[in-house]
């Protein structure tokens, strides 16, 4: 079976967060801990980062000193819409079953 | 977190990461530090990532080709029966004359395991040779084809330390022939450090060698065929070494049962405790060298399977 994108998924959270424009790892933590309230640490945002440069999904701008900002690459973009839809499905379901009547009450029983 | 804290840090990770991403992970560590001190969750996240990023390099990561991953996997089993060759020659030392020190009619289960335990660990000694020989022609080729000035110096140090460990050795060995038993087996402290001296030296000089065979394992380009074959051999050496380790604890717990006293050198029928410290050391050591082995078979084979498909 193939992995499931997840709401808290690193690479999400950066290309959700490079949609709106190129930033640093520094920009990228706060926009981030922002919109998803996910404090993302620095060693597992830099191993996203690389990962997402492998795969051609976010490109390297020109350095900022030491800094370095990344912009989301065309396919990058694609890839996001892909894990967004992904989510919106699960979204979809649980939204639309817990409009269903059929809910535990207490201690198992079927209300 | 200062810089020279954060760049000792970043020696986790390896050293073609660092050189790419390095520096931005640095300054954002610098920057994190202005504000606040930078968490103890913060840094153990940069030694968790290093050491994944470590993995990965090493070709375990999910994404890695099949290929590369059933090669790492093999050369993991590799390593880990490096690691269990040498604590298998300390249990070996401990149970050599226990069958002198044990009576005739105690000797029935833990002969059995004595005897499984000595075959299958010639059984994983020939599974590695089969693994190292399978793979020889392609490494002689690499060599030939400029490899040589990968491993030159790796092939170099292990020659120097195998050739200082035979000669301390050798050394070693006429000095036990002028010193009496009591002498070698202790009381001569200067005889003891000399010993574990030599040993280190044996250690180190196989640890060397096993480092020049991954340096060389990583270079190859191994068909397909050898691949599949290199990862059904580190299965078969994971199942020895544990075929090894449980025999060893049946033999353990059989004389301990029986014959408490052999664990100990104490005379015979005198009460000892069926625990030795000296014994539970290497145990422990093959115990985790065989689970470094499972991983890297499991890993190798699966990737196997995907080679095959």
């Amino acid at each position: 079976m193939e992995a499931k994108t997840r709401a808290n998924d690193p690479a999400l959270l950066i290309l959700t967060s490079l949609s709106s424009g190129p930033k640093h790892g520094y920009a990228l933590l706060q926009d981030i801990a922002g919109f998803a309230r996910v404090q993302l640490g620095p060693g597992t945002l830099y191993g996203a980062i690389g990962r997402l440069e492998t795969r051609g999904l976010i490109e390297a701008l020109e350095p900022q000193g030491r800094t370095r900002p990344y912009g989301l690459t065309e396919s990058g973009g694609d890839a996001l819409a892909a894990m967004l839809e992904e989510l919106r499905t699960i979204i979809d379901v649980g939204t639309s079953r817990l409009k269903r009547p059929a809910r535990l009450t207490h201690a198992g029983a079927s209300a | 977190m200062n810089e020279r804290q954060a760049r000792l840090l970043l020696r986790l990770y390896p050293r073609a990461w660092r050189a790419r991403y390095g520096e931005e992970l640095l300054a954002l560590l610098t920057e994190l530090g202005e504000d606040e001190p930078i968490a103890a969750r913060m840094r153990r996240d940069v030694v968790r990532a290093g050491l994944g990023e470590r993995l990965r390099a090493a070709g375990f990561g999910a994404g890695a080709p099949p290929a590369m991953r059933a090669r790492s996997g093999a050369l993991l089993v590799l390593c880990a029966w490096m690691l269990f060759a040498v604590a298998g020659a300390r249990v070996q030392k401990f149970s050599e004359h226990w069958q002198g020190a044990t009576p005739q009619s105690a000797r029935g289960v833990p002969a059995v395991a004595f005897d499984v335990l000595e075959g299958a660990a010639v059984l994983g000694g020939v599974l590695v040779l089969a693994g190292v020989a399978l793979a020889l022609p392609r490494a002689l080729a690499y060599i030939r084809s400029g490899g040589w000035r990968v491993v030159r110096r790796a092939v170099l140090r292990a020659s120097a330390l195998t050739a200082v460990a035979i000669g301390a050795t050798a050394a070693l060995a006429v000095w036990a022939q002028q010193i009496d038993t009591a002498q070698r087996n202790g009381a001569s402290s200067a005889y003891s450090g000399a010993f574990v001296l030599c040993a280190l030296l044996l250690v180190g000089a196989l640890a060397a060698w096993t480092t020049v065979a991954v340096s060389l394992a990583r270079g190859l380009e191994l068909s397909s065929r050898v691949l599949r074959l290199e990862a059904l051999l580190a299965g078969a050496i994971c199942a020895s070494m544990l075929a090894v380790t449980l025999a060893t604890a049946t033999w353990w717990g059989a004389l301990g049962r029986v014959a408490p006293w052999v664990l100990h050198g104490a005379a015979g029928g005198s009460p000892s405790s069926s625990f030795a410290l000296s014994l539970f050391l290497p145990s422990a050591l093959m115990a985790v060298a065989t689970c470094f082995a499972a991983l890297g078979a499991i890993t190798s084979l699966r990737a196997a399977r995907l080679i095959l498909k």
